[in-house]
């Protein structure tokens, strides 16, 4: 693994530049442990400070730090994206994988379960939750159902190379040396659609902070709790871009927009190593 | 009934292609029989060109296809009746395949040897005095190869020929009785392909092992197998012994593929 | 390669060769992450086509038979590069390959002069244009005659082959393999091309079929008198149609031939042991299978690429390229254990 990483990073401008971008994505993060700050007091610093050498980014009208308000926000943001991700590309790998290989009728209704999750309208639904839960709605909870939502496209990918996997010989070469279908679908079939659950996660991520920044503007999250989209929230709340105080937005957006950038490069630079049959060819094998 | 290693009942399977509805039907195998004794080992060639219907028939013998109607049992037990995972796992024990492509044969992301090792664990009892190793060994040894240059080999570093015998070491690990190798030389180098097909007459002189040899190339089927069943659109045309049905085919289906059968014999030709 | 060769093309018995191939070297060069690969797929190949034969290349698989045609035929693109050499067509003199052609010579014998039926190139056409579309596409433009007049020679041209008119109105998927072949090599050979290039044309068809098919090239042989190089891995092939056979291993050219001479005295312990091993219906001899494996192109074994696994391997044979050398009239070998005199 450190190989092929040390390898994109030799070979692929898009790596470097992504990896840097999200290298500073989480620094941010990690710097919010180390804020003077509790990130939910307000009226703890001079309000409307521009930026300058004491505070880097500024104040807001509610008193706070910019810059140690942004860590925290970034690292709520970052752990709401790969906690959307990690659980749907769970679901997707579990249901892709095993209805693609068993077929028959498991297939046809996982999959028709599945399609009515394609079909489902996004925004609506996630709406309609906050206003059922309203004080409930923690961040757990909301990136809870949007993995239980953004698992059904992806899980149709795996399932089209399950199911090309499934008439290989070597799927039936695994089933005659005695393997269990879990055994042939985690140690045979898992590495060949690693590179779509790689591809796909920092898609995800980007679609689901997308997707949080978005409700989180409208105010239809837990407003309380710091995130990028919070940020901008408050922001507009207090009618900074007609105050003049500018730094409250243009920092967030600028952090949000680097993350995304960041994601994007990754997931194409590594998609092009990490497919298995490039891989093969860069050590001479046929795939 | 038991003195019948592998007896197939007029089996026939239709596979139903589009729609519910619109779907339509296509016969590839129409009500075939064969019977393989158990007390005498021997090499069975089922010869057919493409759309014959000899791959499903072979598929539907290792139990991975179900047929539409008829019956097949193996060793007296009944394929329909094998249900738990058990039952399946003692099935592959006597009955193990051979597949076309070598290098597809195994994962090419893998290592060999555990395959070979996967097989010996769940096929043999673990007994002390045999190591998987000397038993993985031995296996290999009688292919021609050992364990020495197979471990920590991945498929790409052999050559076709190899890996072929990679996957006959590995179906003998599990001790089968019946062999079912579906065109198991197409993909193999001249040069390579005799000694596969060699191994196949000492697997069943030496071990006992009945092989099933599908294939569409009549000439290496007169070389290794006493019996043969020609196929064509699912039915079979002919069948009987090797050299009486190569030597004189009967069935004009037959006779037209003995005649288009390149011969190497320029002589003949001359 | 070295200066005993005999150089092909100076047959008394023949005016110049159509096609002559002269130490032609391809290698396949990789520079992937960082490793570097140089595959000598054609190391050093020369051979000669004479106007009307059909001259059969047969090998195994990384043989270098693909590669060899493909590098005559031009299509050669990275990794794929052509290191040393010449390929001299008798209606293309003085560029020694279409590689080194200008872009207008290489379009004006495309079609008219050479064809090339690449492996499984019956699959590539159009699937949702009728065949006539197809003749239309590639064959036309290199016709230059009314549209009409176009029309009545493609029907002639199919008449010849034995292939039926109607074959132009159907789709690629109404047909069967067979016939795609047959339609794809009549629409190679439309325009007359005087050396046409076939890639394995009968791997994939059924034995029925495959015999129609190289009764098909026969014809075309017989027909406009065009040239054959017909490449494939089956002896059965070649020796139902080729004149001239020449055998690769592991990207030389070990021994050629007339396809009876091969078949009746083959003399490189490596045909020798291809022709002898075939199985044969009503021939129960056991044969014998050769010990090891082809060589790995990025790393062949020095001297002769076949003495790890040849019966009669001398000293010599590890660290010397045995020449190609005539040693009958017409039966050309590189071996030392044959041409006994080059070794001492």
């Amino acid at each position: 693994m450190t190989g092929i990483l040390r390898d994109l990073w030799r070979y692929h401008a898009e790596f470097r530049i992504g990896a840097a971008l999200i290298a500073v994505a989480l620094l941010l993060s990690v710097l919010a442990s180390f804020s003077p700050y509790p990130p939910q007091q307000v009226y703890v610093v001079p309000p409307d400070v521009p930026p300058s050498l004491t505070y880097w980014f500024g104040t807001t009208s509610r008193g706070q730090d910019v810059f140690w308000q942004l860590t925290f926000a970034m690292r709520n943001t970052l752990l709401f994206g790969c906690t959307v991700a990690l659980i749907s590309r769970l679901l997707a790998l579990t249901i892709g994988l095993f209805s693609g290989y068993k077929g028959g009728w498991i297939d046809r209704s996982l999959m028709a379960v599945n399609d009515t999750f394609i079909v489902i309208p996004l925004l609506p639904i996630l709406v309609l939750f906050f206003f059922v839960m309203r004080d409930r709605m923690s961040w757990l909870l909301l990136a809870l159902i949007m993995a239980s939502l953004g698992w059904a496209y992806d899980a149709r990918l795996i399932r089209a190379v399950a199911m090309s996997l499934k008439a290989r010989e070597f799927t039936q070469s695994s089933l005659f040396s005695g393997m269990s279908t879990r055994e042939i679908l985690v140690q045979e079939h898992l590495p060949y659609v690693m590179p779509i659950v790689f591809s796909t996660t920092l898609n995800n991520m980007v679609w689901s902070i997308g997707l949080e920044v978005t409700l989180a503007v409208l105010g239809f999250t837990d407003i309380n709790t710091p995130t990028i989209g919070g940020m901008i929230y408050w922001a507009n709340q207090h009618t900074a871009m007609v105050a003049g105080i500018w730094w409250w937005i243009a920092f967030p957006t600028i952090a949000v927009i680097m993350t995304f950038i960041g994601l994007f490069l990754l997931a194409v630079s590594m998609n092009d190593y990490i497919d298995p049959r490039s891989r093969l060819r860069s050590f001479g094998g046929a795939s | 009934m038991s003195d019948l290693l592998l007896d197939v009942c007029q089996v026939s399977k239709t596979f139903t292609r589009g729609g519910l509805l619109s779907g339509q039907r296509i016969a590839a195998v129409k009500d075939v029989s064969l019977q393989l004794d158990a007390a005498r080992p021997e090499i069975f060639a089922i010869v057919g060109e493409s759309g014959s219907g000899k791959t499903t028939l072979s598929r539907m013998i290792l139990n991975i296809e179900i047929p539409t109607s008829g019956k097949l049992l193996f060793d007296g037990v009944d394929l329909a009746t094998l249900r738990t995972g058990a039952d399946r796992l003692a099935f592959m024990h006597k009955v193990q395949p051979i597949f076309q492509n070598p290098f597809d044969s195994f994962n090419p992301l893998k290592r060999l040897d555990r395959y070979l090792f996967m097989t010996h664990r769940r096929f043999i009892a673990s007994d002390g005095r045999i190591t998987p190793e000397m038993a993985v060994d031995e296996a290999l040894h009688k292919v021609g190869l050992s364990l020495k240059e197979v471990s920590h080999r991945y498929p790409h570093e052999l050559s076709g020929g190899q890996l072929q015998r990679v996957a006959i070491a590995r179906a003998l690990l599990a001790n089968p009785k019946l062999i079912v190798a579906d065109e198991p030389v197409s993909m193999i180098d001249a040069s390579l392909r005799i000694s596969i097909v060699n191994l196949f007459k000492t697997l069943r002189d030496d071990l006992g092992i009945s092989i099933i040899y599908v294939t569409h190339d009549l000439a290496t089927a007169y070389y290794v197998s006493d019996r043969i069943m020609i196929m064509q659109k699912g039915s079979v045309v002919e069948s009987g012994d090797a050299r009486t049905v190569l030597n004189a085919p009967q069935h004009p289906y037959s006779r037209q593929l003995r005649e288009a059968a390149l011969l190497p014999d320029v002589a003949a030709g001359l | 390669m070295t200066q005993a060769e005999t150089m092909p093309g100076e047959l008394p018995d023949d005016a110049q060769p159509i096609l002559s191939v002269r130490d032609l070297q391809a290698h396949f060069r990789t520079d992937r992450f960082g490793v570097k690969r140089d595959v000598k797929a054609v190391d050093g190949v020369s051979f000669a086509v004479r106007r009307g034969e059909i001259y059969g290349l047969a090998g195994e698989s990384s043989s270098g038979k693909t590669t060899l045609v493909r590098t005559i035929a031009g299509a050669v693109k990275p990794p794929l590069d052509v290191v040393g050499g010449r390929v001299d067509f008798a209606f293309l003199p003085g560029y020694g390959g279409l590689r080194r052609a200008p872009a207008a010579e290489v379009a004006r014998i495309r079609w008219r002069h050479l064809s090339y039926i690449m492996q499984g190139s019956m699959n590539v056409l159009n699937p949702v244009r009728r065949l006539r579309s197809a003749f239309v596409d590639f064959a036309y433009p290199h016709i230059g005659e009314s549209r009409k007049q176009f029309e009545q020679d493609v029907v002639a041209h199919l008449a010849r082959l034995k292939l039926d008119p109607s074959v132009l109105a159907a789709y690629p998927h109404e047909l069967s393999g067979g016939m795609r072949q047959r339609a794809t090599i009549a629409l190679a050979t439309i325009c007359r091309p005087d050396v046409i290039l076939a890639d394995e044309p009968t791997t994939a068809l059924d034995v029925v079929v495959q015999k129609e098919v190289l009764a098909m090239i026969s014809g075309i042989r017989r027909e406009i008198g065009s040239s054959v190089v017909l490449v494939s891995h089956d002896l059965g092939v070649h020796a139902q149609v080729t004149d001239r056979l020449g055998i690769m291993y592991a990207g030389r050219l070990i021994e050629e031939a007339a396809t009876v001479e091969i078949f009746r005295n083959p003399l490189h312990p490596y045909t020798r042991h291809l022709i002898s091993s075939l199985p044969r219906i009503g021939d129960d001899v056991p044969r014998k299978g050769l010990e090891g494996a082809p060589p790995n192109l990025a790393d062949p074994p020095p001297g002769c690429r076949f003495h790890p696994r040849c019966p009669l391997a001398m000293e010599i044979c590890r660290h010397k390229v045995p020449a190609t050398l005539e040693t009958a009239p017409g039966h050309r070998i590189a071996c030392f254990a044959v041409n006994r005199s080059e070794a001492a």
